[in-house]
C-alpha cells in the first residue's frame, strides 16, 4: 500500500506544535544547569559548563552536606515539598472518596432536586479561584476559628503551640478544604459518566448473591470505575500540586507549598533565575510519576464481557 | 426445597397498576415457567419474588414465612440475568465464588465447590479466564454456575437463553433439561419463548396484561386452553380461529361460518349453555388432516394462499373464505397455489370460545 503525501503545511504544524510544548521544558532544563550570569547574559545558548550548584541552593535543607558557595540555607525546600505533597495528595484522596459516593448516589438515587444538585455541582466549577479569594481568606482568619480559651481549642495551641485563636487559615486543613471544593464538581462530574456506564444488573446481581449496598458499592462498582477514578486523580492531583493563588494566601510559613517557594527566590533586588528553573524542574517531577502511575490504572473496556453488548 | 406462595401480589408504578393481584402457588422442586407477551408482567413478577422490585401490595410467601420486606440477599435464592450480569473484573472462578466470599465460607470450601460446578457446566478449563474472553454460551454457562453455587433453594431465571443464537439456544435448553433432572430446586423461569415453556415446565403460568391467564402443566394447557390467548399463545404454527355460529338442528350441534359448517362432537355440545350462540371456533394447524373424501361436516375447504416449505413439513396459508387458516403437510403432497384442499377436522382438535368474553366454551 502506498502512503498517501501528506501537506508539508502539516508537518509544519506539527513541529510547531512539538516546539511549543517540548520547548519550555527544555529551556528550563537547560537554565537550571546554568548559573545566572549566564542565564542573563543569553550569550552561551547550549553550549556552557554545566553545574549543579541550583540544584544544591534549592535543596540546602535536604543535603547532607553544605554546599560551598551558600553561607546561609534561606530555601526550605523539603518542608514545602512535604507540606505540597500532603496537600495534593489529602485532597486528592478526600475528593475521590467523597466524589465517587457522591455521583454514584447522583446516578443511582432517585430524590427530590436530583438534576438540579447535578447541574450545579458544574455552575460551582464556572466560579474562578480569584473570586474565591477574598471571602475564604476572610473567613478562613476570622469565622472558622476555635477559641483558645475553649477546651479544643486549648488543647491545639498547647500541641501545636502557637499564639491567638485556632484558624483554619494556615493550617494544611485549610488549605485541602478549599481544594477539595474546587475540584468536588469535575470529579462528581466525570465520575457520573462512568457509573451510568455500570449495567445496572450488575449491582441486582450482586444484590441476589448476598452484597449489601456497601458491599456492592465497593466490590462491584468501584472496581468498575477505576479508570474513571484514575483520570479523576490525575486532573485533582495536578490541581492542587500547581495551584498558587489560594494557597499564597492561605498557607503561613510552615505550611506553603512548592509553587510559593519558587516565587520567593524573586525581590525587588535580585530573581535568582537558575534556582528558579532548577525548583520548577523538580516541583515538575512527582506529577510525572503520579500521572504515570494512575494512568496504567486507565484501561479502556473495563466492563467488557458483563453483559450482552 | 421451598415452596412459594405469592398472594395477591400487586405492583404499581404511580398510578400505573401492571401487577392485578397475581394469585400463584408453586410445589416444592417445582420447575414453574412464567410465560406471555412483553410487558404481560412475568419479569416484573420474578423481579419482585427476588427482590429487585418493590411490593405494593399483597405478600410473598416461602415455606410460609413471608419475605417480602427482607432484602435481596436475605432471601437466600440464586437467580440467572437475561444478559448474564457476570462481573468483569473478576475471572470465572472469582465469579461463581463470590456469593461464597461473601458468606465467608472456609477457603477449601470455596475451591472444592467452584470445582464442582465447573464440572456440571463444563468450564473448568475457563475458571482464570475473564468473562471478556468467553463467548456467549459459556458466559451464560458462568451465570448458570454461579447461580448453582449458592445451593439455594430457590432458582430464578430472567430469560436466560434470550441473547443466545437460535443454535445454541436450543442446545442449552437442552442441558437446561438434564441439568433440570439432577439439580433438585424450586424453580421459577420466566420467558417469551412458548417453546423453552413447553420443553421445560412442570408448570406453565400464562400472563398476559399483569393478569393470570391460566396454569397448569404444559400438556393441560395445551390441550384445554381457558381462554382465547393462551389457545393463541402456546402452539406453533399458532391456532387458527374463525368466527361462528352456534347452531342446533335436531340432537346435533353444528357451528357454522361464512363457509364451513362443522359439527360439535356431541360430548362437547352436551357441556354448552342453550343461550350461547356467538362463538369462536379454534382449530390447531396440527388438528387438520389432508383428506380428499372427507365428509363436509367434519372438513374444511381451503384455498392455498402461500405455502412455506421447512423441510419434512410446509405450512400453508390458506383462506376459508374471508378467514385466514394455517395448516401442516407433508412437504411431499402434491399441491398448487390456488388450488382448494379439504382438511378433515379431528373432532377432539375443536375449541370453543365464547365471543364477547373470549373464554373457553
Amino acid at each position: 500500500m502506498q502512503y498517501q503525501r501528506q501537506n508539508p503545511a502539516f508537518f509544519a504544524l506539527l513541529v510547531a506544535l512539538i516546539f511549543m510544548a517540548v520547548g519550555p521544558i527544555v529551556l528550563m532544563f537547560a537554565n537550571s544547569f546554568k548559573l545566572d550570569v549566564d542565564i542573563i547574559g543569553g550569550t552561551t545558548g547550549l553550549l556552557f559548563l554545566p553545574t549543579i550548584q541550583n540544584y544544591e541552593t534549592a535543596l540546602c535543607d535536604v543535603l547532607w552536606y553544605e554546599p560551598e558557595h551558600l553561607d546561609f540555607c534561606a530555601l526550605k525546600f523539603g518542608g514545602a515539598f512535604v507540606n505540597s505533597l500532603i496537600i495534593a495528595l489529602v485532597s486528592t484522596l478526600l475528593t475521590l472518596v467523597i466524589g465517587t459516593m457522591a455521583a454514584y448516589a447522583l446516578v443511582r438515587f432517585r430524590f427530590f432536586g436530583r438534576d438540579t444538585v447535578s447541574l450545579t455541582t458544574l455552575t460551582v466549577r464556572m466560579v474562578p479561584p480569584a473570586v474565591l479569594l477574598v471571602p475564604v481568606f476572610g473567613l478562613w482568619n476570622n469565622e472558622f476559628c476555635i477559641d483558645k480559651a475553649t477546651y479544643v481549642g486549648g488543647w491545639i495551641r498547647d500541641t501545636f503551640g502557637g499564639r491567638g485563636d485556632v484558624c483554619l487559615a494556615g493550617t494544611h486543613s485549610g488549605i485541602i478544604l478549599i481544594y477539595v471544593a474546587m475540584n468536588l464538581p469535575f470529579v462528581i462530574w466525570i465520575l457520573q459518566s462512568f457509573i451510568v456506564q455500570v449495567p445496572r444488573s450488575l449491582e441486582e446481581s450482586a444484590r441476589v448473591d448476598g452484597a449489601g449496598p456497601f458491599q456492592v458499592f465497593f466490590k462491584i462498582v468501584l472496581p468498575l470505575i477505576k479508570p474513571g477514578l484514575a483520570a479523576a486523580a490525575i486532573f485533582t492531583f495536578r490541581i492542587a500540586w500547581n495551584e498558587y493563588l489560594l494557597a499564597s494566601a492561605l498557607s503561613d510559613r510552615n505550611t506553603k507549598t512548592v509553587p510559593i517557594l519558587i516565587v520567593n527566590n524573586m525581590s525587588e533586588f535580585n530573581v535568582e533565575w537558575g534556582v528558579i528553573m532548577a525548583t520548577g524542574m523538580l516541583l515538575a517531577i512527582p506529577p510525572i510519576i503520579f500521572t504515570l502511575f494512575a494512568s496504567r490504572q486507565i484501561i479502556t473496556g473495563m466492563t467488557a464481557g458483563a453483559v450482552k453488548g | 426445597m421451598a415452596e412459594i406462595r405469592l398472594e395477591k401480589l400487586v405492583k404499581r408504578y404511580g398510578s400505573v397498576e401492571v401487577l392485578h393481584g397475581i394469585e400463584l402457588e408453586m410445589a416444592d422442586n417445582e420447575f414453574t415457567v412464567l410465560v406471555g407477551p412483553s410487558g404481560c408482567g412475568k419479569s416484573t413478577t420474578l423481579r419482585m419474588i427476588a427482590g429487585l422490585e418493590s411490593v405494593s401490595s399483597g405478600e410473598i410467601y416461602v415455606d410460609g414465612r413471608p419475605i417480602s420486606h427482607l432484602d435481596p440477599k436475605d432471601r437466600g435464592l440464586a437467580m440467572v440475568f437475561q444478559d448474564y450480569a457476570l462481573y468483569p473484573h473478576m475471572d470465572v472462578a472469582g465469579n461463581i465464588s463470590f456469593a461464597l466470599r461473601l458468606q465467608k465460607r472456609p477457603k477449601p470450601e470455596i475451591q472444592a465447590k467452584v470445582k464442582e460446578v465447573a464440572e456440571v457446566v463444563g468450564l473448568t478449563d475457563f475458571l482464570h479466564r475473564k468473562p471478556a474472553a468467553l463467548s456467549g454460551g459459556q458466559r451464560q454457562r458462568v451465570a448458570m454456575a454461579r447461580a448453582l453455587a449458592k445451593d439455594s433453594g430457590i432458582f430464578l431465571f430472567d430469560e436466560p437463553l434470550s441473547n443466545l443464537d437460535a443454535k445454541l439456544r436450543g442446545q442449552m435448553r437442552a442441558e437446561l433439561a438434564v441439568m433440570r433432572q439432577t439439580v433438585q430446586k424450586n424453580m421459577i423461569y420466566v420467558t417469551h419463548d412458548q417453546i423453552e415453556a413447553m420443553t421445560l415446565a412442570d408448570r406453565i403460568v400464562v400472563m398476559h396484561g399483569g393478569y393470570i391467564q391460566q396454569q397448569g402443566s404444559p400438556e393441560e394447557l395445551f390441550k384445554r386452553p381457558a381462554n382465547k390467548f393462551v389457545a393463541g399463545f402456546l402452539g406453533s404454527p399458532p391456532m387458527n380461529f374463525l368466527e361462528a355460529e352456534l347452531v342446533r338442528d335436531a340432537d346435533r350441534t353444528f357451528v357454522q361460518g361464512a363457509s364451513f359448517k362443522l359439527e360439535v362432537p356431541e360430548d362437547k355440545a352436551a357441556t354448552l349453555a342453550a343461550t350461547t350462540r356467538q362463538v369462536i371456533v379454534g382449530i390447531r394447524p396440527s388438528d387438520l388432516n389432508f383428506s380428499a373424501d372427507a365428509e363436509d361436516q367434519v372438513a374444511l375447504d381451503l384455498k392455498v394462499r402461500v405455502s412455506e416449505y421447512i423441510g419434512a413439513q410446509s405450512v400453508l396459508l390458506c383462506a376459508c373464505g374471508q378467514d385466514d387458516v394455517t395448516v401442516e403437510l407433508k412437504s411431499e403432497t402434491p399441491i398448487a397455489l390456488g388450488e382448494t384442499l379439504r382438511f378433515a377436522v379431528r373432532p377432539e382438535g375443536i375449541h370453543l370460545f365464547d365471543r364477547s368474553t373470549e373464554r373457553a366454551l
